[in-house]
């Protein structure tokens, strides 16, 4: 958009250009009500839980309770204008950055060892200022942005090994490679995950996937096997009160603060585990304290608002009649999907124990602002869906 | 660019598999969450919500203040009082960054703890309780909170506490016994009733953060009230069991008893016990400390590891209340379990005689049973049997009665079956079988148990077969807690006498007291020591050898009861041990009879037991001397002749000015009293002469030569063969003229000796 204020070359073609973008604006329909209205509504509920999270930690550390819940809402409001801006640019604008986008991650992810921040032994972070932020987040879209582009060039050239699987398994491999070096595995498993999905979603031969799940699951029993810090992690997960330390310490945590909500909660505000008993209890762990305070009840209603907001965002890419933002759609859907689906897993000790955040809900700026960027992106899709198909 | 792709619409491949992502991602992974979400919020709820709550709830406990005991007559033997407890907390002294050296001198200052002992407990920075000073008086307390306030220390910890107060110390120790450190009762009634006592500590639970704080705006605080314990009212006279304690101390220190005594005393119609003692006692304050300073200095004689055990051993001793947990022969005094059970049974009826050559033959035993005199006791009655307490009169009594009737009347009387009194570790006896006791071909044990021998039973049996005897037949359950309080002073329950069962006939118990009256009042009675001008006592005496134990020490007891024609109260006292060294004769007679006597002297005024003087005995009683002062000479002269004084005046005046001894002090019928008329009363000191082993009329002429006067306690000073056994100001002290002496008479005669 800074390029509609560059000084013109002619006022004939700064009319043109400005005719066009008008003539498409005004071609594009509205953003899709139910989507976006998920969206606020989990976000709000999300710094809600933030704050009762945060609450009894932010007062122990600082003396100021509301410190956590005050930078997210400001990150928030940062985020929802992201995803209104995110959502006006054209479908185009996001295939046309695709690939330098991607590129521009890989540039990141290999300067994060350079210029990385340090923390808990692992370099994830970037610091840009006033924050910072992981550049795997920026991968993840880009991933998704790249691999849409590709299928929409591959076409039916995705069913060969050359086209269907190559290109994206380099890419993938190149990302993963990097994310080890941090490390930082989670993003890695999402790397992975999203690879998949889109090539799934774009044709790649199913077969493909049989051999590729063989080839993990050799890797994966060799990475336990061999790697004490692996298998310690999966007989945590097994048993968590066989290791009342670190990651059994927080899981036990965990499941004392879901299952002493029971079916309706303590009540909001009311959770005890906050109280320094639960580690990360307004980041990774949020949804435990979720659990205590609004009861089986309560998390089964954001849960199903969660469920909703995928269902729905798969329907707008069933109905996108661009095969590209269908992709994409689908893409970030699938993200927001696998992360909530991980995130929960492991708090319930359905997976083990690695590092994800819930979207929405755990703190965490920019991840909410990327977070509800992808958002916008899906929600400026959705304007091109025929409002008469859509329905 | 983008208007070209609009063209190009999803294919029906990504469609269908968009599908099966929306299915798996948007409903299958939910499903699947939902189910886990179930499994833990509601199928196991209860297992993480009470994990949950045992980590984030503290506990405090309020301790419940533990019950007072009493005595019957409301007399504090026991009480708690609050006492505070100082403890540190290494966690967070680390947590402030609270300087330990300055709190551990600080407080060493005050509570006087060694300053590197609280230092060494700051090393265990994980823990958050160390305990600096237990139970300490809260003026102390009061000092530690000022520290704790000044320098505003969140590490020191101050709680209340609760300590048991003995008022009385030593008295009635193995009866009352002691708390340990946490509020329960490990001796005496204390365990025993430590249920009662004890109380239900309360407790404050509130839910605190992981770090141990309140938490924030939730307010999670439960406070359950601490219940406290219930009082006792014990049937103890802390009176009556001063007296036992007193006499049975004198006793031991002037007999020179070597392994202490045993002293108890009941009520003869309930069985309440008015008194127990067993000597040495211990302070109950202090009940880890030794109190008999010769097993004292003993002790610290041995090796550190010899100590250790010696040391358990002499306290579990001094703790132990021996008139229950101990058995002994009861040698003599149990002839008047014979004597019952023979009038009972009507195997004799008193008109018999009961001839003794010295010895006589039984059926079974090599050798003849022999009486204590040699020359025997030719032919008694059933009465003269008893006051000699003649062993062959009563091996002819057992045989009347026989071995079987014998046998029931000795479960009846209980002698097979502990009391049952409410207290802990009482023993039962030691008997031959029945059939062993009741084999026709051998009577020897049927001969030795008719004089109390062979055999072993606890004082407590003795003492309550006793009062079965005196009380008109009944066997009562003995008892020390007659009433058990509410927190709030209210009844909660009362105890009442209960009645074994019915043992002998009124009509007999009559009898035997009538007998054993005659065993302390008659010329010829073997109990004569015993012996309280004004009061009528009954009472057997009893010398047992300890069998199997060192043979050349002996039990001496002695057991009474009085009234004689309406008994109140039965003593027993056994000296276990006198030494032959003291140069006493070792007899119940000598030794027991006396104590017994001088308990019932103080006792029986105390009960108010009216006195009931025999001619003789008025003519020989103390007198009180009347006030003379400011009368004239022949007026005080004739007052005082009046009263059975003899006078002496000094000075020349006509009015009183002075009188010796002073006006209201008992002194013995027909001392001189002298009056001063206008002369003043010297004032000088003069020397106690040695009156022991002087008859009365020696010591009373000895007293008055050196300006001193007599009152007498104990036997009669009838015969000549009555001799001062004590006095009660040692030979050899200086006392201001005109100081009553106390003598306290006993008879010496051999004649009243019995077996041994």
């Amino acid at each position: 958009m800074a390029e509609l204020y560059r000084v013109p070359k002619s006022d004939a073609e700064e009319n043109r250009r400005i005719r066009d973008y008008r003539e498409e604006e005004s071609s594009r329909g509205s953003m899709d009500l139910p989507f976006l209205m998920l969206t606020i509504l989990l976000l709000g509920i999300g710094l809600i839980m933030v704050l009762s999270a945060s609450f009894a930690s932010a007062y122990y550390e600082s003396g100021n309770p509301t410190q956590y819940f005050t930078r997210q809402f400001i990150f928030s409001i940062a985020g929802v204008a992201c995803m209104l801006a995110a959502a006006r640019l054209p479908i185009g604008f996001y295939r046309r950055i695709a690939m330098p986008l991607l590129i521009a991650s890989i540039a990141l992810l290999l300067a994060v060892p350079v210029i990385g921040v340090d923390s808990g032994g692992a370099k994830r972070w970037i610091w840009i200022g006033f924050t910072t932020f992981q550049p795997s987040e920026i991968a993840k879209i880009a991933e998704i942005l790249a691999f849409a582009s590709m299928i929409c060039v591959y076409k039916e050239k995705m069913s060969t090994f050359r086209y269907g699987v190559l290109p994206f398994g380099i890419v993938t491999a190149v990302i993963v490679g990097l994310l080890l070096l941090e490390p930082h595995i989670s993003a890695s498993i999402v790397i992975i995950g999203i690879a998949a999905i889109m090539m799934f979603a774009g044709g790649t031969k199913l077969k493909w996937f049989g051999i590729a799940a063989v080839i993990i699951a050799a890797l994966g029993t060799l990475v336990i096997t061999q790697f004490s810090y692996a298998s310690s992690r999966i007989s945590t997960w097994l048993d968590p009160f066989s290791d009342t330390q670190d990651t059994g310490w927080q899981i036990i945590q965990s499941l004392y603060s879901i299952g002493s909500g029971g079916l309706l909660g303590l009540g909001l505000g009311q959770s005890r585990q906050k109280y320094l008993y639960l580690p990360e209890e307004h980041n990774d762990f949020i949804f435990a304290v979720i659990c205590e305070e609004l009861g089986f009840i309560g998390a089964m209603l954001i849960l199903a608002l969660f469920a909703m907001l995928i269902i729905r965002g798969y329907w707008l890419a069933l109905h996108c009649r661009n095969r590209f933002g269908s992709l994409v759609i689908t893409g970030i859907t699938s993200l927001l999907a696998m992360q909530v689906f991980i995130n929960v897993g492991v708090v319930t000790n359905l997976l083990p124990c690695t590092g994800i955040a819930l979207p929405f809900f755990s703190y965490g700026g920019t991840a909410l602002v990327i977070q509800l960027a992808e958002m916008g992106i899906i929600l400026g899709i959705s304007r091109d869906i025929s409002t008469k198909k859509a329905g | 660019m983008a208007r070209k792709n609009r063209a190009q619409k999803p294919n029906k491949e990504i469609l269908s598999r968009t599908l099966i992502l929306m299915v798996v991602c948007g409903v299958f992974s939910f499903v699947v969450l939902g189910c886990r979400l179930y499994i833990i919020q509601i199928r196991d709820h209860a297992i993480y919500q009470s994990g949950a709550i045992e980590q984030q709830v503290r506990e405090t406990t309020i301790n419940a203040s533990r019950g007072t005991i009493y005595d019957r007559n409301m007399n504090v033997l026991a009480q708690s009082a609050t006492v505070e407890t100082v403890y540190i907390s290494p966690a967070e002294m680390i947590q402030y960054e609270e300087d330990k050296s300055m709190i551990a001198s600080g407080l060493s200052e005050i509570l006087g703890v060694e300053y590197d002992e609280i230092m060494k407990k700051w090393e265990d920075t994980e823990s958050w309780y160390k305990t600096v000073a237990v139970k300490i008086e809260q003026e102390l307390a009061y000092e530690v909170r000022a520290f704790k306030n000044e320098h505003d220390l969140k590490s020191v910890h101050i709680v209340e506490d609760t300590k048991r107060y003995y008022p009385y110390s030593n008295l009635a120790s193995q009866i009352i016994g002691f708390v340990g450190t946490e509020n329960t009762g490990l001796e005496g009634l204390e365990a025993k009733y430590n249920s009662e006592l004890q109380g239900v500590n309360g407790r404050i639970v509130r839910a605190t953060t992981a770090t141990g704080t309140d938490m924030l705006y939730t307010q999670y605080e439960d406070y359950y009230d601490a219940t406290d314990g219930n009082s006792l009212v014990l049937t103890l006279d802390s009176t009556i069991q001063y007296f036992l304690e007193k006499n049975l101390e004198q006793a031991i220190a002037d007999y020179d008893i070597k392994n202490g005594g045993i002293a108890i005393a009941m009520e003869v119609d309930t069985g309440a016990i008015l008194g127990m003692a067993t000597s040495p006692g211990y302070d109950l304050n202090n009940y880890l400390e030794i109190s008999d300073p010769e097993v004292k200095s003993q002790l610290e004689k041995l090796t550190e590891s010899e100590y250790e055990d010696a040391i358990s051993e002499a306290l579990a001793e001094q703790w132990r209340n021996r008139a229950i947990t101990d058995t002994y022969e009861p040698g003599s005094t149990f002839k008047i379990i014979t004597l019952a059970t023979a009038l009972d049974s009507g195997a004799v009826d008193g008109t018999e005689d009961f001839y003794c050559g010295s010895s006589i033959d039984v059926l079974g035993r090599d050798d003849p049973v022999h009486c204590w005199d040699s020359d025997g006791h030719g032919s008694q009655t059933l009465t003269q049997a008893t006051q000699h307490s003649c062993n062959v009169a009563f091996v002819r009594i057992a045989e009347r009665i026989g071995a079987e009737r014998f046998w029931d009347y000795l479960e009846a009387f209980g002698f097979f079956d502990i009391t049952g009194i409410d207290m802990n570790g009482e023993s039962g006896a030691i008997w031959w079988s029945q059939e062993v006791f009741e084999d026709p071909l051998n009577q020897s044990q049927l001969a030795a148990a008719s004089f109390g021998q062979t055999f072993n039973i606890t004082p407590l049996q003795m003492i309550t077969a006793v009062s079965t005897v005196a009380n008109g037949g009944n066997l009562m359950q003995p008892y020390v807690v007659q009433q058990i309080l509410n927190q709030d002073g209210s009844v909660k329950e009362d105890i009442e006498p209960t009645v074994v069962r019915q043992v002998i006939s009124e009509d007999t118990s009559k009898q035997v007291c009538e007998i054993l009256e005659q065993v302390v009042s008659g010329e010829e009675g073997t109990g004569k020591n015993a012996y309280v001008a004004g009061y009528r006592i009954a009472g057997k005496t009893g010398t047992s050898e300890k069998v199997g134990q060192n043979s050349d020490d002996y039990m001496v007891s002695f057991v009474g009861f009085a009234p004689a024609d309406d008994p109140q109260i039965a003593v027993l006292v056994i000296l276990d041990s006198p030494s032959s060294e003291s140069g006493i004769y070792i007899s119940g007679g000598v030794m027991a009879a006396p104590v017994v006597g001088n308990i019932f002297a103080d006792a029986l005024p105390y009960l108010g037991v009216d006195t009931v003087y025999t001619d003789e005995e008025q003519q020989n009683i103390d007198i009180s001397v009347p006030n003379v002062k400011s009368l004239t000479s022949s007026e005080a002269i004739a007052e005082l002749e009046e009263s059975g004084f003899s006078v002496r005046t000094v000075g020349t005046g006509e009015t009183v000015t002075d009188q010796l001894p002073m006006a209201n002090v008992r002194v013995a019928v027909g001392t001189e009293v002298i009056i001063y008329l206008g002369e003043s009363k010297p004032n000088d000191t003069v020397v106690v002469p040695e009156l022991t082993g002087l008859t009365y009329t020696d010591a009373r002429e000895e007293l008055e030569s050196c300006g001193l006067f007599v009152a007498y306690s104990g036997v009669m000073p009838s015969s000549s063969t009555i001799v001062v056994s004590r006095q009660s100001v040692n030979a050899g002290n200086e006392v201001a003229r005109g100081t009553v002496i106390e003598v306290t008479l006993v008879d010496s005669d051999t004649s009243i000796m019995e077996t041994r």
